[in-house]
């Protein structure tokens, strides 16, 4: 700068290396941009020929060919990609290094061609004019942005957060735990919490789902809609059932047909239809038979539900996938899997609907069987972690009230019993016996007595209410707002058969084929029998008579009173785990292969 | 005139000044309180200002961005999103997990029928993994970083059917350390965290207890 | 109670990370007989954490040597120098993060998320350059911020803007501040980071979409300077409020100005407030009156921005991953390669309860409409202040930097005639 002036032709050839290298930027940020384009729209790495190359080749893996082209693909999809890294990163840094050379050419112009400064022509603007179109400039642009918030607004409304607050709003007013609380903690301090709940309170905007409504007491005590009877409690409010049969004989065996697939559920019945469920590690199945003529009249196979895991659960090979009974409110037929599969499907096997519970974290199976309380499903979905009790609307599915439990595992089954006061729905699982009112999910009372990994359900009676399992004790509760123990006793246990209880006396069978009578107020031991079998399937109580079906398929039947009286023992020919279903004289029986009916 | 303009600048100036030191304050007095401590203030130890002797408790720490594992489901969304290509997350082999199958689920595609190196069978779209055989019937299996893609196939295959040697991890002689993590934003499981510098791997198994020794 | 609630609480967690331990040993570890070592797996460091002290370090003496040259040695030289610097350290060596910028979410997070531990290098980027423009003017944008160092490199040809659309444009930093903070103290996203123009090119790396909003940036800033800072970035609202109340500021001229007229195209920021030449022409009472309509005005703006932010807040919120979880649980989208979007299986197999998911997400509706109400609020009151400052205007009598504009580049220093002793050596 300093001395001679810069030559003419300097500023003309810093001009033209400018622009050469302008224009190399300009054709690099070209070539780049095609370069990314390319590659982004084919994508090598997880090219579309390539796996369907794999696919043919999974199914010929000897065709030598095939192996000789994948390999070429994999190989040139690998170069592509990698390629085309090293001409986007190698062009990035050319295009770096020719901007740089712009930059400092115009740069060094500038510094060679310094001008003067000089005084602009014309005046400057008059200030306060211009001050007020400034003005009123930036008043229309906030008006235009107002104006054009608000379209969007009204073009992006949606109802989400009243959606939200209605969903959510309908999980806090079925009193389920606050989500907040998600660990239970909150939870602990029992009594408050059932102190707070006035008793019977039927909070019925639970119920407002009801579409088509539900059986009345008398349509339900007259089938048998769930696993032990109708509150799944092990007792049968009908009479004039037989009480001798063999299978081997044909004597009173009305028919006999093979079930397809393996499940240790329970039949439910509703009129002349049966209902039960069948599933392996990948195929799940219910089926309907006809009452009278033993037909399968359709089977549904339970598939492509939303969220179904892919793999199956494992289960242990005494629960099966298909463990939990079916229930049915006479509208339709509810049923659960191993794998959280829950469906509804109508009386003519089309599904209602269905959702995935998530996959259960359960070591042997998931195996708590349907209950339903009016229109409401209730699910019982005890496992590692994460337990709760769901109640879901008959009719579409819809989530009404879910309560978490802090409770351990377990495979035990509600039972929904009227106490006289009121509908309580009781569930069990180490530590507590918990009652909840089945209609919003709110706690009733719980009591703390039980313990381990909780297989028999309860059973109830007359204010009473009889928990047992296997390494813990036998309790009897006398249930309120504030339970008390009336008795215990651990000198019988069972942990798989539940049991049975009438206003005076406890029945309580064990897995290895006791069956032991008490008082059930005050836990005196009447007698005790040893049939001398295993035994996995519950006992009924039907008309003065308990029934109790051993795992060689072998009905015990005695009086149900303070003293052992056989009525008759009747052998299925076949074994059977599972509890009988007793219907309009007629008794339903899961054998291991087949379905029986008894009777006339 | 000049006066009053020059004291209504003080003032607004100080007003600003007072405000800044107070934030400022504010941060210091809390950091110095909880540090990065993962606990958060749900902690009753919080509270004790710089006196708290749980580990998890740092003061003053420079963070970076780390992906936890147990959270991570293997969407492949680490390759996509990151800000560098190729992703700074990558595989990490915590070789003392590792059961050295032959029938590696994170080396081989599933239903391998002859158990070969070949491209046909190979899991990995860029074959970043490496295999060498140890002694009958072990392979040890070994990541060529600079080619892997973060795409987590591998991790899904060994999570799947293996003991989840093979993890992911934010490897940060490639991150950058952005103030907001790209994929920590679309990560769909929320898997992403800032954890203090001095503890910057959440490998699970063995290694990551050496990790928290040193 | 408190303590054994946390007690519950620790244990409750530990639990949790039990139980979700990733990898099972289904293959035992084998026993190797043929001497096989097992190699260690490598864990490369990140950068030191001393390292940030020197970047703190950096940051002062840099802010310190850039206010020595703008308001003692009034050179233009020294500071274009300084700002390559800045370019080359906080740009390509440290590769724009963290940044001054940037850190503005961090400071909001920090406030409003109390389980959020500020790293303290965030923390002094954010307040160092603040207290310095309270006592010297924005020397920070000067030769410091290296995003206002590249922008500076490529304006070959500035145009002046005019007084209108400098005004217009002008709001369009407010806006993206408000909705920085927004976003930041909902722990939504960090968007400046997220829409950060330049650090692609730091990292010779980034996503094709942020390298184009550069490039055409940068391209832009050929005839408009700094456009960046000028008309979007969110750092520089505070610092123009800063500096309008700083204590020095850099001037035009070293001493008295002589209305020569030389300076008036000299800065490309078109941020010189030219003189008034008469008074104002209004009178007393219709200022006055004016006065009282703006004072009136600005809490209905504000009410009316506040509402129409409030009606913005489920689009607002519709970024945040809680209710972007919750959407697709109430609509699950099914994508014909994938039976449920990822976030849905992130979902499932972290056994949330669906009630929590919603709770959180309403939560996060509530926030945004109280944050919608706010930021609605501010842009209003943005709007009556524009408008109320084009209102009050003092009389003026010569070319002077407009001490919130101006960035201290010191240009307009080379351009006045009257030169101190010091300087014509």
């Amino acid at each position: 700068m300093n001395g001679s002036k810069p030559s003419e032709k300097t500023i003309k050839l810093l001009h033209s290396i400018a622009f050469a290298a302008a224009m190399l930027a300009f054709v690099l940020c070209l070539l780049i941009s095609v370069n990314y384009f390319q590659v982004k729209s084919s994508d090598p790495l997880n090219a579309p020929v390539m796996k369907s190359l794999v696919e043919k080749f999974r199914n010929n893996p000897d065709d030598e060919q095939l192996k000789a082209e994948i390999r070429q693909l994999d190989l040139l999809a690998r170069k592509a990609f990698f390629t085309n890294q090293w001409q986007i990163r190698t062009g990035g840094y050319l295009l770096l290094f020719s901007v740089l050379i712009v930059v400092i050419c115009i740069k060094s112009v500038e510094l060679l061609t310094a001008k003067m400064p000089v005084v602009p022509g014309e005046s400057p603007v008059n200030f306060w004019d211009s001050r007020k179109i400034n003005r009123k400039w930036v008043a229309y642009s906030g008006i235009t942005l107002v104006l054009v918030s608000l379209v969007f607004a009204f073009l992006t409304h949606n109802e989400l957060g009243s959606t939200l607050q209605r969903s959510t709003n309908k999980d806090a007013m079925a009193g389920s735990a606050q989500p907040e609380t998600g660990n239970n903690l909150a939870k602990s301090d029992s009594a408050s919490v059932s102190d707070s709940l006035a008793p019977g309170s039927q909070d019925s905007s639970a119920l407002t789902q009801s579409m088509d409504g539900f059986p009345t007491q008398q349509e339900i005590n007259a089938n048998s809609p769930a696993f032990r009877g109708p509150g799944s409690n092990g007792v049968v409010f009908q009479r004039g059932f037989p009480s001798s049969w063999n299978g081997s004989s044909g004597k009173n065996i009305k028919w006999k047909t093979a079930i397809p697939l393996p499940g240790y559920n329970s039949p439910v019945v509703w009129n002349d239809k049966i209902f039960l469920s069948g599933a392996n590690a990948t195929k799940r199945e219910v089926y309907c038979f006809d009452k009278t003529s033993g037909k399968i009249l359709w089977k549904t196979t339970i598939e492509k539900i939303p969220g179904s895991p892919a793999t199956a659960p494992k289960v242990n090979g005494e629960t099966g996938f298909a463990a939990p009974s079916l229930t049915t409110d006479g509208r339709r037929v509810y049923a659960i899997f191993a794998n959280g599969d829950l469906v509804a499907l109508d009386f003519e096997g089309k599904k209602v609907w269905a959702k995935n519970l998530g996959l259960p974290k359960n070591h042997y199976g998931h195996s708590s069987s349907l209950v339903m309380y009016r229109d409401l499903l209730i699910v019982q979905y005890d496992q590692s972690g994460n337990t709760s009790v769901m109640a879901f609307a008959a009719k579409t599915g819809d989530q009404v009230w879910k309560t978490s439990r802090d409770v351990k595992i377990s495979w035990s089954s509600p039972i929904i019993v009227n106490t006289g006061k009121q509908t309580e729905a009781m569930l069990v699982a180490e530590p507590y016996v918990i009652s909840y009112n089945p209609a919003t999910g709110k706690e009733l009372w719980r009591f703390n007595c039980i313990s381990g990994e909780v297989g028999p359900s309860l059973a109830y009676a007359d204010g009473v209410v009889f928990s047992v399992n296997d390494y813990a004790k036998l309790a009897a509760v006398k249930i309120g707002p504030t339970p008390e123990l009336l008795w215990e006793s651990d000198e019988y246990l069972s942990d798989i058969p539940s049991p049975v209880a009438t206003a005076k006396y406890l029945f309580l069978p064990t897995s290895y084929g006791m069956m032991v009578c008490y008082d059930a107020k005050n836990g005196t031991k009447y007698w005790e029998k040893d049939f001398g079998t295993p035994t996995y399937a519950s006992p009924m109580v039907v008309d003065g008579n308990i029934y109790q079906m051993d795992k060689k398929g072998v009905m015990h039947i005695f009086k149900a009173d303070k003293t052992y009286a056989s009525v008759g023992d009747s052998p299925l020919g076949e074994g059977s785990v599972c509890t009988p279903a007793f219907v309009g004289g007629n008794i339903i029986i899961r054998g291991d292969k087949n379905l029986y009916c008894i009777g006339k | 005139m000049q006066n009053r303009r020059e004291f209504l600048n003080l003032l607004c100036r100080g007003t600003i000044l007072t405000g800044l030191a107070a934030t400022t304050g504010l941060l210091v007095y809390r950091s110095a309180q909880s540090g990065n401590c993962q606990l958060g203030s749900s902690c009753a130890n919080c509270g004790k200002s710089g006196k708290c002797n749980l580990p998890q408790a740092l003061l003053y720490k420079e963070t970076v961005w780390q992906l936890d594992p147990t959270k991570c489901i293997q969407c492949g969304r680490c390759a996509e999103n990151c800000v560098m290509t190729p992703s700074a997350v990558k595989v990490t082999h915590v070789y003392a997990m590792c059961g050295y199958c032959d029938l590696c689920g994170g080396y081989l595609k599933p239903d391998t029928k002859n158990i070969s190196t070949a491209a046909e069978n190979q899991l990995c779209p860029t074959s970043a993994i490496k295999r060498k055989f140890v002694e009958e019937p072990f392979y040890q299996y070994t990541i060529d970083e600079p080619l892997c893609i973060g795409c987590a196939k591998c991790v899904k295959g060994c999570g799947a059917f293996g003991n989840g040697s093979l993890q992911l991890q934010v490897r940060h002689d490639r991150c950058v350390n952005c103030n907001e993590c790209a994929i920590a934003r679309n990560c769909p499981a929320d898997a992403f965290k800032r954890v203090p510098a001095s503890k910057p791997y959440l490998l699970q198994g063995i290694e990551a207890k050496n990790e928290e020794k040193g | 109670m408190k303590k054994s609630l946390a007690l519950a609480i620790l244990i409750f967690l530990f639990t949790i990370q039990f139980l979700n331990s990733y990898g099972i040993q289904r293959f035992p570890k084998p026993e190797f007989e043929s001497g096989y070592v097992q190699p260690e797996t490598l864990l490369p460091n990140p950068r030191a954490e001393v390292l940030a002290f020197m970047d703190i370090g950096v940051l002062i003496i840099s802010l310190s040597v850039v206010s020595w040259l703008v308001i003692k040695k009034r050179s233009r030289n020294g500071v274009f120098w300084m700002s390559l610097f800045a370019l080359a350290y906080f740009g390509f060596y440290r590769e724009g993060c963290i940044c001054a910028i940037g850190s503005i979410q961090n400071v909001t997070l920090a406030l409003f998320d109390k389980s959020y531990a500020i790293p303290l290098s965030a923390l002094v980027f954010f307040a160092a350059p603040l207290a310095y423009t309270a006592f010297f003017g924005r020397t920070f944008c000067a030769g410091v911020c290296p995003f206002g160092a590249i922008q500076d490199l490529v304006s070959f040809r500035p145009q002046k803007l005019g007084t209108r659309l400098n005004a217009v444009l002008g709001v369009i930093p407010y806006i993206y501040l408000g909705l920085a903070i927004l976003y930041a103290a909902t722990g939504t996203d960090f968007v400046i980071c997220r829409y950060d123009p330049f650090v692609g090119i730091w990292r010779f790396n980034a996503s094709f979409g942020m390298f184009i909003f550069g490039g055409l940036l940068l391209a832009v800033g050929i005839f408009i300077a700094r456009p960046y800072c000028r008309f979007l970035c969110p750092y520089g609202v505070l610092l123009n409020w800063t500096s309008r109340f700083s204590r020095k500021h850099i001037t035009i001229t070293p001493a008295e100005c002589i209305q020569c007229r030389l300076c008036e195209n000299s800065c490309p920021y078109d941020a010189i407030d030219i003189p008034t030449n008469t008074r104002n022409p209004e009178s007393k009472q219709t200022m006055g009156r004016k006065l009282i309509f703006i004072t009136f005005l600005i809490p209905m703006l504000m009410l009316a921005g506040g509402w129409t932010g409030s009606q913005l807040h489920e689009p607002l919120a519709g970024v945040n991953a809680k209710v972007k979880l919750a959407k697709q649980i109430l609509n699950p989208v099914t994508d014909k390669n994938q039976a449920e979007t990822f976030e849905i299986e992130a979902f499932k197999s972290q056994g949330k309860q669906q009630a929590q998911v919603f709770a959180e997400a309403s939560e996060v509706l509530h926030q945004f409409y109280i944050g919608g109400w706010i930021l609605g609020g501010f842009i209003g009151l943005v709007f009556g202040g524009l408008i109320a400052g084009r209102i009050i205007t003092r009389y003026q009598a010569d070319y002077v930097p407009n001490k919130g504009n101006c960035f201290s580049c010191s240009r307009c220093v080379d351009y006045c005639p009257i030169k101190l002793p010091l300087e014509t050596k």
